[in-house]
C-alpha cells in the first residue's frame, strides 16, 4: 500500500506557480527524496503533504486520507523536521520533547519513557537538561529529528536535514536516517539540493525544477539514463547547427547552454578520439574536452541545461556588490 | 475533551520565564521606577509640611497642612498618594507584562517556533489560549512582586485581600494578553508592534486611574475611560488592597470582575480565531 499519493498538485501564490502539476507515489517504508535546486518547488510540496498549506488544485492522500479534508488525522500520523530550526532555544532538550509529546496528546509515563528513549537514540542524554541555545547545529538537529519521532509517526518528513552542517556533522544524521527507518520503521520523505545526500540515503529520487518533477527512479535509473559515459565539449563560440548529424555511432547528442555539446556514448575512451577528429575535420575550434561516468549532477544538466550547483549559487551580480574593495 | 494541549502550552510559557529568571528583574524595575519616583515625588506635594503651607490668619499653620493633606487623601480614597499608586502599579504591571507577551509571539514567529506549534494536531484555539493563560500566571506572580514589594513602602496594603486581587489581575492578564497576541499575529514585525503597542498602552494606562484618580478627570476623559477594561482593573485592585474606592459612580467590585471577564471572553475569542487563521506561508 502507498504511504502517499501525490495526483496533479498544483500550488499557485499570488503571481507565481510553486508546484505545477506533479504526481508521485511513496511506499511504505521507503525513503523518498525530492531533488532540485532551491525554488523548485520542494518545500511547497511538502509543506501541502503536511497540511501545512492548502494546494490550489490537485489532490493528496496519505496513508488512504486526505490532507485536506482529513489533516487532523494526517497530522497524527506523521512527524515533520522543518529546514529551518524551529526548537525553542530558550527551553532544555527535554522540555522541548515534552512540549512537543503534550501538544501531540502524550502523557505521564509514555511520554517520559519516549523522551528518553529518543534522546538517547540520537545520544543527547547528558545534554537532556541542558537549555538548547548551547547546542550546536549539529545537535539541535538530532533534537529535532528526535522531535520528529515523538509522536511515533507513520511517516516522517525532513525538509533539507542537513542544510548548513558541516561534513562531519551531515555524515552523522545521515546514519541517524538510516538507523531510524530500520528502527521505528517508518516511511521518511525528504527534500534536498545535495545530490550526494540523495544518492546515500533515498530508494527513490525525484528531480524537481521549476515546480515540476522532471525524473523519478532510483540513483542508478536516473544515471543509466544517460548511458555509460557523458563527454563535453565546450566551443569557442555557439555550437554549431547541424554538429549532431556529423559525429558517428552516439546514444545521445545535445546543446547545452550556449557553446556546450553533451554526448552521450557506450565508452569514452573509446569514442573520444572519433569525435574530436570529426569535429576538427568539419573546421571548429574546440576550447575543452572532458568526459565523465554520469551523477546525478550530469542527469540534472542533461534534463535542464544547467548544473544543480550553478542553482544553487546566488545572484553572481548581488556577490559582486557584497564585496568590499 | 484532550487538555494536554493546553497543559503544554502553560507549562512551556512557565517554564520560559522561570529560565530567564534574570529578566524578572527588568519587568519589575520598570513599574518600580514609576512608583519611586512619580510616587514619592508626588506624595510629598500632597502631604505639605508646614512650611509649604499658605497661612490664614487666626488658623494655626499645622492645622492648615492637614486640612489639605485631608483633601488630597480623600481624593485618593482614604489613603495617601503613595499608596494609591503602588496598588493602581500591581495593575499596570500586569497590563504592560501582558503586551510583552505578544512581543514572544512575533520572536516565535521569526525563529520557527510557530510552526511547532501550529502543524500540532491539537485544536488551534486550546494551543492559544494555553499560551495566553501561561503567559497570564507569569504577569500575575511578577505583579505580586510589586504588592510585596509595596510592603516596604506603605503600610496601608491589606495582605487579606491580595488573593481576591490576583483574581482580578489574572482577568486584566487574559485580556489584554490577548489582545497583544492579536496584534502580533496581525504584524509580522518587532518594530510595528512596538509602535502600535506604544500608541496603545500610553492612553490607555493614563485613562484608567492608574496616576490620578478616574472621577476627577475632565468629562471627555471619563467618557474614555470608562470603555477602558484597564479602568475597572485598576479600581477593584486598588479597592481589594487599600479599601479605597476611587473610581466612576456606578464601579463596584462585581461589576469590574464582569467587565474584565466579559473583555477578557471576547479577546480571548478574537485571538484563538486570529491564531487558526494563522498560516506560515512564507
Amino acid at each position: 500500500m502507498e504511504a502517499v499519493i501525490v495526483e496533479n498538485l498544483v500550488k499557485r501564490f499570488k503571481d507565481v506557480v510553486a508546484v505545477n502539476g506533479v504526481s508521485f507515489k511513496i511506499v511504505r517504508g521507503e525513503i523518498f527524496s525530492l531533488l532540485g535546486p532551491n525554488g523548485a518547488g520542494k518545500t511547497t510540496t511538502i509543506h501541502i503533504i503536511a497540511t501545512i498549506l492548502k494546494p490550489t488544485s490537485g489532490r493528496v492522500m496519505v496513508f488512504g486520507h486526505d490532507v485536506v479534508r482529513e489533516a487532523d488525522i494526517v497530522r497524527k500520523k506523521i512527524g515533520i523536521v522543518f529546514q529551518d530550526p524551529s526548537l525553542d532555544n530558550q527551553l532544555t532538550a527535554y522540555d522541548n520533547l515534552y512540549v512537543h509529546g503534550r501538544l501531540y496528546g502524550l502523557r505521564g509515563r509514555e511520554l517520559e519513557e519516549r523522551i528518553l528513549e529518543l534522546l538517547e537514540f540520537v545520544d543527547l542524554k547528558e545534554y537532556a537538561n541542558k537549555q538548547v541555545r548551547y547546542f550546536s547545529g549539529g545537535m539541535k538537529r538530532r533534537l529535532e529529528l528526535a522531535r520528529g519521532l515523538m509522536s511515533n509517526p507513520e511517516m516522517l518528513v525532513l525538509d533539507e536535514p542537513t542544510i548548513g552542517l558541516d561534513p562531519q556533522s551531515r555524515a552523522k544524521i545521515w546514519d541517524y536516517i538510516r538507523e531510524l527507518r530500520r528502527k521505528y520503521n517508518v516511511t521518511i520523505l525528504m527534500t534536498t539540493h545535495y545530490m550526494d545526500e540523495a544518492e546515500e540515503l533515498a530508494d527513490r529520487i525525484a528531480i524537481m525544477d521549476h515546480g515540476r518533477i522532471i525524473a523519478m527512479g532510483t540513483a542508478d535509473d536516473l544515471k543509466n539514463m544517460l548511458g555509460s559515459d557523458v563527454i563535453y565539449v565546450k566551443f569557442d563560440r555557439e555550437v554549431p547547427e547541424g554538429i549532431c548529424k556529423a559525429l558517428p555511432s552516439l546514444r545521445d547528442c545535445r546543446k547545452i547552454g550556449a557553446d556546450t555539446l553533451e554526448l552521450l556514448v557506450e565508452n569514452a575512451t573509446k569514442s573520444l578520439p572519433e569525435v574530436l577528429s570529426n569535429i576538427y575535420i568539419n573546421g571548429y575550434r574546440i576550447v575543452e574536452v572532458s568526459y565523465k561516468r554520469p551523477t546525478l549532477n550530469e542527469v540534472f544538466l542533461h534534463l535542464t541545461g544547467r548544473e544543480l550547483r550553478d542553482s544553487l549559487e546566488s545572484n553572481p551580480i548581488t556577490q559582486r556588490r557584497g564585496r568590499w574593495r | 475533551m484532550d487538555l494536554s494541549p493546553f497543559i503544554a502550552m502553560v507549562y512551556r510559557q512557565v517554564k520560559r520565564w522561570w529560565s530567564a529568571r534574570s529578566r524578572v528583574i527588568t519587568t519589575i524595575v520598570n513599574p518600580l521606577i514609576w512608583i519611586i519616583f512619580l510616587g514619592l515625588g508626588w506624595g510629598a506635594v500632597f502631604q505639605p509640611g508646614s512650611i509649604n503651607s499658605p497661612s490664614i490668619p487666626g488658623i494655626p499653620v499645622n492645622v492648615i497642612a492637614k486640612t489639605i493633606e485631608e483633601y488630597f487623601n480623600r481624593l485618593f480614597g482614604g489613603v495617601d498618594y503613595i499608596t494609591f499608586m503602588v496598588s493602581g502599579m500591581a495593575a499596570m504591571t500586569v497590563f504592560m507584562a501582558s503586551f510583552l507577551g505578544g512581543i514572544s509571539v512575533i520572536w516565535d514567529k521569526q525563529f520557527g517556533y510557530l510552526k511547532e506549534t501550529l502543524v500540532a494536531p491539537a485544536p488551534r484555539w486550546l494551543v492559544i489560549t494555553g499560551r495566553i493563560v501561561g503567559d497570564s500566571i507569569v504577569n500575575t506572580l511578577q505583579s505580586l512582586i510589586i504588592i510585596l514589594l509595596g510592603f516596604a513602602i506603605t503600610t496601608r496594603i491589606n495582605p487579606i485581600g491580595i488573593p481576591v486581587a490576583l483574581v482580578y489581575l489574572f482577568t486584566t492578564s487574559i485580556a489584554f494578553s490577548s489582545l497583544g497576541v492579536i496584534i502580533a499575529l496581525k504584524l509580522g514585525s518587532i518594530e510595528g508592534f512596538q509602535m502600535i503597542v506604544n500608541l496603545l498602552t500610553m492612553p490607555l494606562m493614563f485613562m484608567s486611574g492608574v496616576f490620578y484618580p478616574v472621577n476627577t478627570m475632565p468629562d471627555w476623559m471619563k467618557a474614555f475611560a470608562q470603555f477602558n477594561p484597564l479602568s475597572y482593573s485598576v479600581h477593584s485592585v486598588r479597592y481589594w488592597l487599600t479599601g479605597a474606592n476611587v473610581g466612576l459612580e456606578y464601579m463596584n467590585p462585581t461589576i469590574d470582575i464582569t467587565i474584565l471577564a466579559v473583555a477578557s471572553i471576547v479577546l480571548l475569542s478574537i485571538a484563538g480565531w486570529a491564531f487558526n487563521k494563522a498560516t506560515i506561508e512564507e
